[in-house]
């Protein structure tokens, strides 16, 4: 079931009866709803929003910029998801608040600060939010001698393209060594950050436009390192028309495969201690939490410590939903209070599994001075020597 | 009526006291909090305001007095009877940045906890730290404050052995409403929190007051002793007249913790049964069989029998708390409100065959149950109606379904619990003079301009 016509909101909306769950870690012991533990009024709730958008679409308040930022500041990480006690909806929860944010659109309320992500990956010299000059990605195949057409493609992800070239180069090197038949193409923005800040205007285009150059190279795999590219690829492309039956996979997964498979053997040793950041496109909204950590507990020498909110409770790295644009002292707040819960773990290294966690992690480590270095997945394996074995 | 202000002063005012981020009359964040999850029609707000100290709570409540703006406490928000809404417009003071837990004393067995600790976070601490001590927990979300539960006179987890958890404060800091802070208990002459009296008892007077009284800031509940085995075991009976008895014999085995009644007409399998479930507890798996067998011959022996309890069934009775809101969801409708009235026990099966017919005459299938309250002195029986938020006749419908079942709780000799404005009225207009005569007394004295949560518990 989608959520992305006022009717649907209208048929399910109401149905939230506001008990609070949607604030909270499983065993209520913080809460772990980013926007409520921030702001605290009642209406920064997930259950709040709801009600908020309710009363707008039953004309009890009317749409105002304040009515669009409650709706947005909210980083969409899905503990609400998690913790909703009504399952006939919950899964729907994330979907009602971008409903709403694509409603609040519509009607001329996108905070000004999200409108940024639409007007740069519209613009045909970018076709990404950062307003980087788009790359078709050809010098990198050349770099890498990828060939026209391969059975997997590598969705790089804007992130990764524009902001962690060092993730992406650690992921093109694994790719290129795992002996994967792969490819690149000259893709566009995935359109996640479109989707979660309701500017739905572009997105069937973009979605399609991406679909037809992967089908151009003729592949039925499409691997990427971005949990927020993985998300949408996997789980919101059919949501808008644009239907495909890819099998979409994250790094993790291939890594994972491949050492269960014995194809893949560590030879070297990272000698440190690590603990894993749940990115919440990768988590909650797609329920991967394991095969990461086992590939973690698969590196020699390496020592995975657990923060005490982990899987389905993770504290999210705040980035998400628009939030890192719209809200960025706050955003950068919400990883301190998981950089500061690494603390405690006595980790030297936060790790993750998504280059926009890697990004917002990486901003509070430096602004507050944690002292962690801050690496996704991949660049650890990229720091170990391995065998491939076919 | 609505008191006449100057919004922007006032919001200055409140700002310079708690700090700008945690006061507001902006709709959007004013919305939330003139709506209620039960069935009560809107009401204005005109303030929220989050304070973090005793000494804000002070400010703010003298502030209010200087201006003549009304002042109405929050906790959870989740009392279902619109508690929390302002009568008259003004201040909502949402506590839940007062959380802090001070002191958890294992010896005397009290935790000394902000006005603003949720239900959950208690708790959870404790599991954590104390595993041996649990709290008092009502039939409500984690959302639900300690203080909010206790001060409406709560019941929930522990109530069939140690009484409703109204009883199980030690002591209260209050912010009354001239701005004083007060002590209440052995708080105020000493530095355990740990009794109520021997001296004049005065925490009744914040106790289902409503904060018309007062703003509790600080409070010690009662903690107790966590067996290291708990169990659940329920019981069948098909004849609303013997369950007084079978209540009777179930407290008088000394076994039971708690003890619940439940009915409702679905799921089909449901229908034509009462189900008796009680929590036995021990400190060996052995000691709760031995426990669990005692009380089936007791089912036996009152009319009733065993039921083997499915898993799933098992598994959400043995939550803590468990999850009472789902009937929200009854019909699609994501509202549910209920009379829970005190009642003598001898007076169940009337009460649960009134109840029933008022469900059938609203159209609304029965859903009825009951908590027993200090060893069968009384039972907090409680009547819910669900409804559709989205459908104002269904929750006009739903009104008057409570208002029956108002009538109905006070003609059987009980008092509906947490009352919502028209069952406050039923209440008073039943009411010894004389003893409204005293509340009204001691509210004007105490409250001369009359700002707390005024529209309620009001004696004409």
């Amino acid at each position: 079931m989608t959520v992305q016509t006022e009717k649907d909101w209208k048929d399910i909306i109401h149905r939230c009866f506001r008990c609070g769950y949607c604030k909270f870690t499983h065993d209520y012991s913080d809460f772990n709803c980013p926007s409520y533990k921030k702001f605290r009024f009642e209406t920064y709730s997930t259950g709040g929003r709801l009600w908020l958008a309710f009363g707008v679409i039953n004309g009890d308040i009317e749409w105002s910029e304040g009515v669009a930022n409650v709706l947005y500041a909210c980083p969409t990480c899905g503990n609400c998801m998690e913790n909703c006690r009504f399952d006939k909806f919950n899964f729907m929860l994330v979907d009602f608040i971008e409903a709403a944010r694509a409603e609040a659109n519509r009607q001329g309320f996108c905070p000004e600060n999200q409108k940024f992500l639409l007007e740069r990956t519209t613009n045909e010299n970018y076709f990404n939010p950062y307003a980087e000059e788009n790359s078709d990605n050809e010098e990198l195949k050349k770099q890498y001698n990828l060939p026209d057409e391969a059975e997997w493609v590598y969705f790089i992800g804007c992130t990764s393209n524009y902001r962690q070239k060092d993730l992406r180069d650690a992921t093109l090197r694994f790719l290129k060594k795992a002996g994967i038949n792969f490819t690149l193409i000259d893709e566009h923005c995935c359109t996640s950050p479109l989707l979660r800040t309701g500017q739905l205007s572009p997105v069937t285009e973009f979605m399609n436009y991406n679909l037809q150059k992967i089908k151009e190279v003729g592949a039925s795999k499409v691997i990427t390192s971005c949990a927020g590219c993985y998300r949408t690829l996997k789980n919101d492309f059919a949501k808008h028309d644009a239907e495909h039956d890819l099998e979409i996979i994250h790094t993790s997964e291939l890594i994972i495969q491949l050492l269960k498979e014995k194809k893949l053997k560590f030879t070297s040793e990272f000698n440190k201690t690590v603990t894993y950041h749940d990115p919440c496109h990768l988590g909650r909204h797609s329920g991967l939490y394991e095969e990461p950590r086992e590939v973690y507990k698969q590196i020699p020498g390496l020592e995975l410590v657990e923060m005490k909110r982990n899987r389905e409770n993770a504290w999210c790295c705040g980035a998400g939903g628009g939030v890192k644009i719209g809200y960025p002292d706050w955003s950068i707040e919400i990883s301190k209070e998981r950089l500061e819960e690494a603390k405690e773990t006595g980790a030297t290294i936060v790790s993750s599994t998504c280059p926009f966690c890697r990004t917002n992690l990486s901003d509070a480590n430096k602004a507050f001075n944690m002292g962690f270095e801050v690496l996704d997945l991949v660049e650890i394996i990229d720091q170990l020597d391995y065998e491939i074995n076919e | 009526m609505h008191f006449p202000m100057n919004n922007e002063k006032i919001l200055n005012d409140l700002e310079e006291i708690v700090g700008k981020d945690f006061a507001s009359n902006r709709e959007e964040e004013l919305f939330i909090y003139s709506l209620d999850p039960g069935a009560s029609l809107p009401r204005v707000v005109d303030f929220v305001v989050m304070p973090k100290s005793v000494e804000e709570v002070q400010k703010i409540v003298k502030l209010a007095n200087k201006e003549g703006i009304p002042i109405v406490p929050m906790g959870g928000g989740l009392t279902l009877s619109g508690l929390v809404l302002p009568v008259h417009g003004g201040i909502v003071l949402d506590m839940k940045r007062m959380d802090n837990i001070i002191e958890i004393n294992e010896m005397s067995k009290y935790a000394l906890i902000e006005a603003g600790v949720t239900t959950g976070h208690l708790l959870s601490y404790l599991n954590e730290n104390y595993p041996n001590l649990q709290p008092p927990v009502p039939d409500a979300p984690s959302a639900a404050t300690v203080a909010g539960n206790v001060l409406i006179h709560g019941s929930g987890y522990l109530s069939q052995k140690y009484g409703d958890h109204g009883s199980m404060i030690n002591g209260l800091e209050v912010v009354l409403p001239n701005g004083d802070i007060c002590k209440v208990g052995s708080c105020a002459l000493s530095d355990y929190w740990f009794t109520r009296g021997p001296i004049p008892d005065l925490i009744g007077l914040f106790t289902s007051s409503f904060g018309t009284l007062g703003i509790v800031t600080k409070l010690s509940v009662k903690l107790f002793h966590k067996p290291k085995f708990r169990d659940v075991v329920f019981g069948l009976a098909t004849d609303f007249e013997d369950i007084p008895n079978i209540l009777s014999k179930v407290t008088e085995s000394g076994l039971a913790e708690d003890v619940l009644l439940g009915m409702q007409d679905k799921p089909d399998w449901m229908k034509g049964y009462i189900f008796v479930i009680v929590y036995v507890t021990g400190e060996s798996e052995d000691e709760i069989d031995t426990n669990a067998k005692v009380l089936k011959k007791i089912y036996r022996k009152t009319n009733a029998r065993y039921m083997k309890t499915p898993p799933r069934i098992r598994e959400i009775y043995m939550e803590k708390p468990i999850f009472a809101a789902t009937a929200a969801d009854f019909r699609k409708g994501g509202g549910f409100e209920y009379v829970g009235a005190f009642l003598p026990i001898e007076n169940l099966p009337k009460a649960f065959k009134g109840g029933a017919e008022i469900s059938k005459r609203h159209g609304i299938i029965p859903t009825i149950g009951s908590r027993l309250i200090g060893q069968s002195h009384s039972a907090m029986a409680f009547f819910s109606y669900s409804f559709n938020r989205a459908d104002p006749d269904d929750m006009k419908n739903a009104r008057e379904a409570l208002h029956e079942t108002n009538l109905l709780a006070l003609e059987l000799g009980g008092i509906p619990w947490k009352a919502e404005l028209a069952g406050q009225k039923l209440i008073l207009d039943k009411m010894d003079p004389n003893y409204k005569k005293l509340f009204k007394t001691i509210r004007d004295t105490l409250d001369p301009n009359h700002i707390m949560n005024p529209g309620n518990w009001e004696v004409e």
